[in-house]
């Protein structure tokens, strides 16, 4: 395979790259010396088939698709090296920075949004109480639609004479047939709506787990001492659930930045190009087009900005617990 | 069943070497992208013996895919293997197939600048002994022969059904508010204003998910105004999106977006039917598969006229996708190849596909009896015959990538007809980003 699934980042290269080196220098010699006396060599061989699978199926194609991005190629005969005139096309290239741009907004929208109401209804649904079960199920059941299927199910809700407009207008907006999806000002924000609509149920489930792993008794000592409501959340629970947060974190931003296929599903990053995320873009020029050196450039943006995120989330996120 | 011991003792380790063999074999491969390993041909020395063959299909709709199974069930020369692959998938994969050192025989596709593009690479089987003589293909159309063949003059393709674009209607629907059909643009434009005032939107189109439905009404009005030479020396980047033929025909254009269904831009064509049918819209521009959309008992109310002749000096031009198979360079038995090719291009299987996926396709062999086709089929089949040039369609006579960028100009042009210097000169920036490759 030439490139990964549409919007799923490339494995590193370079992390594998600093690993041998460091366990090659000087003063470890001894101890890993010792380490290979002790472990048989049938467990070396058999640590070795997972290594193996995971270079020729993970490590070697993401290699690939960084060569690939350095050169022209539409799939036939020999890729021809073109250095960094991709990279340099990308730059320029209007329907990328609209793409860039649509990306900040989906990472803040979606990434904010989806943690903001799926902790909130956390909170809500935390305290057991009759029915409790029925509403967290409720919230939780789009997940388990694929985003594919959510998509075309909210494209029907957005048709101009569709359930959407239906709606507001019994409440008393008048919309004039809006076309939600049509228009550019606001196809990008409803597609989020969808997105939003669907993870949601899956953020307030980790917010759950992370709530039961709180203790009881600190809230309960706060309260004595006169803590408010929101002093307790603020001072007592959030600082519990740092480790949710990672996991959270983590989730959010690299789900927002394979997001695919609810705008395939609902826009195909139209109208012209305007909610063209960087996946949609990378998956209409390398697969549509077949133009794959161009499509293994974005795919590559792609990769740094997931990587870029993540790292420095993570570094911040250990040097505190340090 | 239970595995003994030893059994699964042996499985673990040739598990082991198995895993540790792909590894290395998918190391040693060299990486993609480089020079394809030579593939070898060794095809037409046995032509009496039986050869396994692959027959790759994009035809994955329900009733095209089992009219296909039919039409292959019914080849026993040759043990053949059908493999259906949805459309897009099959259109990334395609040069991946054609590479291939084992690639499938036979693939379905299009005729035209792709098919083109891939011969003029040497992936694709010289066909032309079927176009001459007694062959297959020696009796189809000169249009068709020329759309078949290579920029060296070789046919590589063979053509087995075609559809036309007109603008479809509902006789009843006609007959109800009393209009007929134009003979003319001036008599077109009355039409639209008539339906206009009788609340109906005259005009439907999907340009919402099916973007490049926008590019129907571009085809045609380019075809009418600057002629098909123009056309397709404009699709072919010899001449300018932002020059003042283009402008004149997006000016065209603009005379006719009040008169589309607005909804239509948040519609896909299955959609945008929807109001055709029900009537409260009068025309739709598309191709013959818009029967499909139709309630089985009303497509016999369906009737349609070519876009009207807008400058008399022009030629006549009617736009009629091709579909059909061309065989891959690589295939291990050439003569079997084509025997497959032969059998598909042959009437009785022609006919028998064209009716068991219910489409308003054409046949591209003129000894198919066409007596049993439905009247709006063979007014098609006149329609063409009679037209002086044939196009393909946006995509068709230039690339996917250049389709891409008219979807997006001619969307924006249609919300926003006053920009349109800026949406032409954004547009040939973008065209020539494509053809700079």
């Amino acid at each position: 395979m030439t490139a990964t699934r549409p919007g799923t980042p490339i494995s590193p290269t370079s992390a594998d790259d600093s690993r041998p080196a460091r366990r090659r220098s000087r003063g470890q010699g001894t101890r890993r010396h010792s380490v290979t006396r002790r472990v048989p060599p049938v467990i070396w061989l058999l640590l070795a088939v997972p290594v193996v699978i995971e270079l020729a199926w993970v490590f070697w194609p993401a290699f690939n698709s960084f060569q690939l991005s350095f050169t022209r190629w539409h799939g036939v005969g020999a890729a021809e090296p073109v250095g960094l005139k991709n990279y340099q096309t990308l730059a320029g290239d209007p329907i990328f920075l609209t793409a860039l741009q649509n990306n900040v907004y989906w990472i803040l929208g979606f990434g904010g949004l989806s943690v903001i109401v799926g902790f909130a209804l956390a909170l809500a649904l935390n305290k057991p109480r009759p029915g409790v079960g029925i509403y967290r199920s409720a919230i939780y059941l789009p997940m388990v639609f694929s985003l594919a299927v959510t998509g075309l199910f909210w494209r029907v809700m957005y048709q101009p004479d569709g359930p959407v407009n239906a709606m507001l207008a019994a409440i008393g907006i008048d919309t004039a047939e809006h076309q939600w999806l049509a228009d550019p000002n606001t196809a990008l924000a409803a597609i989020l709506v969808a997105a939003i609509w669907r993870q949601t149920g899956y953020i307030m489930v980790l917010y759950l787990a992370g709530l039961k792993g709180c203790d009881p008794s600190l809230e309960e000592a706060a309260e004595v001492d006169g803590a408010g409501w929101w002093q307790r959340l603020r001072y007592i629970v959030i600082p519990q659930l740092r480790n949710v947060n990672t996991v959270i974190f983590a989730v959010t931003v690299i789900d927002s930045l394979r997001t695919f296929d609810i705008v395939w599903a609902m826009t195909r990053g139209g109208p012209y190009n305007s909610t063209q995320l960087l996946s949609t873009y990378m998956y209409q020029v390398g697969f549509t087009q077949v133009n794959l050196g161009y499509g293994s450039a974005i795919a590559v943006v792609i990769f740094l900005l997931a990587i870029g995120f993540i790292i420095t989330y993570l570094a911040r996120a250990t040097r505190e617990e340090n | 069943m239970t595995p003994s011991i030893i059994e699964s003792a042996f499985t673990r380790r040739s598990l082991l070497i198995g895993g540790a063999a792909l590894g290395g074999a998918t190391l040693l491969s060299g990486c993609i992208g480089g020079s394809p390993a030579a593939t070898t041909s060794a095809g037409g020395a046995s032509s009496g013996a039986t050869a396994q063959l692959t027959l790759q299909s994009s035809l994955s709709d329900p009733k095209p895919k089992a009219a296909l199974e039919a039409v292959v069930k019914g080849y026993t020369t040759n043990p053949t293997t059908l493999n259906t692959v949805a459309i897009e998938q099959f259109r990334a994969q395609l040069p991946t197939y054609l590479t291939s050192s084992t690639p499938p025989d036979v693939l379905t596709w299009y005729a035209g600048s792709v098919a083109r593009d891939y011969a003029s690479k040497g992936l694709l089987l010289d066909v032309s002994d079927m176009w001459s003589g007694d062959g297959a293909c020696a009796k189809f159309s000169p249009a068709l022969k020329s759309l078949s063949s290579d920029d060296s003059g070789k046919q590589i393709f063979v053509p087995t059904n075609y559809y036309w674009w007109s603008i479809f209607y509902r006789k009843s629907a006609f007959t109800e508010w009393g209009v007929t059909p134009p003979s003319d643009w001036a008599g077109f434009m009355a039409l639209l204003d008539t339906l206009k005032g009788k609340g109906i939107h005259p005009l439907t189109n999907g340009t919402g998910s099916t973007a490049w439905m926008a590019s129907g009404w571009f085809d045609y009005l380019d075809l009418r105004i600057n002629g098909a030479v123009f056309h397709r020396e404009l699709l072919a980047g010899k001449h300018s999106f932002d020059s003042a033929e283009v402008r004149k025909v997006m000016d065209t254009y603009a005379t006719l977006i009040p008169y589309f269904d607005p909804k239509g831009r948040s519609y896909g064509w299955q959609e945008a039917a929807t109001p055709l049918i029900n009537k409260k819209a009068g025309m739709y521009l598309i191709g013959a598969f818009v029967t499909q959309a139709f309630p089985a008992g009303d497509v016999e109310d369906v009737d349609f006229f070519s876009v009207p002749t807008i400058d008399a000096a022009i030629p006549s031009a009617e736009e009629a996708p091709t579909d059909g198979y061309f065989a891959s360079a690589g295939t291990k038995n050439a003569a079997a190849t084509k025997d497959l090719l032969g059998f598909l291009a042959g009437a009785p299987q022609q006919q028998k596909f064209i009716e068991l996926s219910e489409s308003s396709n054409l046949p591209t062999s003129s000894e198919v009896d066409s007596s049993k086709f439905s009247p709006l089929v063979q007014k098609g089949i006149k329609l063409l015959s009679e037209t002086k040039e044939i196009t393909q369609f946006f995509n068709r006579d230039s690339s996917d990538a250049l389709q891409a960028t008219a979807d997006a100009a001619l969307t924006k042009f249609l919300d926003h007809p006053g920009d349109v210097a800026k949406i032409l000169k954004d547009w040939q920036a973008a065209a020539q980003q494509v053809w700079n490759g």
